[in-house]
């Protein structure tokens, strides 16, 4: 036996494990990956609860100034950001004489979203959502949730916004 | 020695086949579950709705621990390597 042959047998001897073997998957530990990732979708969950409720969500406090009513041709809109926020908003003057104040991120992947004028829809030109101008609910496309809405109130000629406090309907 | 265990396995060979496939089935199927459950919490919990949260959470862990005591009865096959 030469020293090579020799050196290759002594070497299969103290790792004997085949090439095939070694890549191949079988149904067992494939049932293991699935508990594992189970468990990995159940500490997911665990987390979006944990972060609702001990990190919630931070509400508009008080009332803002944004513009006069005449700033605001009808059907046109003008883009703000609150104080010590960097959440994008729009003021939509409609055709119908309301104002309207939503959040500029579509609810689906984050993109600006624009009114459409004299449509009453605001539309995300990423995956073509739309939503219902008056009320922020989704009319079409793939957004799961309204647009995120401020009440819009005056004081004389000025528009001003402040948290909206929902109505729940039951 | 011939055990209850092999003779019920040579007698019925498919049968761990069948355990495993069914097993299998079944953990796929929480999985799926589960999957939409986060997607349903992670929507409601952008949108402020958090009474859905921790029922879906527990059914989650549920979900979890069904599949991990499942692999209790996960097959160890006819035939060891020594």
């Amino acid at each position: 036996m030469s020293k090579e042959d020799n050196l290759n047998q002594n070497w299969k001897k103290d790792f004997p494990i085949k090439k095939q073997e070694s890549t191949q998957v079988s149904r067992r530990d494939f049932a293991k990956f699935l508990t594992f990732v189970s468990g990995g979708l159940m500490v997911g969950s665990g987390f979006v609860t944990a972060k609702a409720f001990l990190l919630p969500k931070e509400e508009v406090e008080g009332e803002h100034f944004i513009c006069n009513k005449e700033d605001i041709p009808v059907g046109g809109t003008r883009g703000f950001v609150l104080e010590g926020s960097t959440i994008p908003y729009i003021l939509i003057h409609l055709e119908s004489g309301d104002f309207r104040a939503y959040e500029q991120k579509c609810t689906h992947l984050s993109c600006s979203v624009f009114y459409k004028p004299g449509t009453g829809i605001i539309h995300c030109p990423c995956h073509e959502g739309s939503f219902d101008a008056m009320t922020g609910d989704v009319l079409a496309g793939p957004p799961p949730r309204a647009l995120p809405q401020l009440e819009v109130f005056f004081k004389e000629n000025a528009v001003f916004v402040k948290a909206l406090i929902e109505k729940k309907d039951s | 020695m011939s055990t209850f265990r092999k003779s019920q396995n040579s007698a019925n060979p498919n049968k761990l086949n069948n355990i495993l496939s069914t097993l299998i089935f079944i953990l796929i199927l929480n999985v799926s579950i589960q999957i939409w459950l986060l997607y349903a919490s992670l929507n409601n919990a952008l949108d402020n709705n958090k009474e859905i949260l921790i029922p879906a959470f527990i059914a989650s862990a549920i979900l979890f621990f069904i599949g991990f005591s499942w692999l209790y009865y996960l097959p160890k096959g006819n035939f060891r390597r020594k």
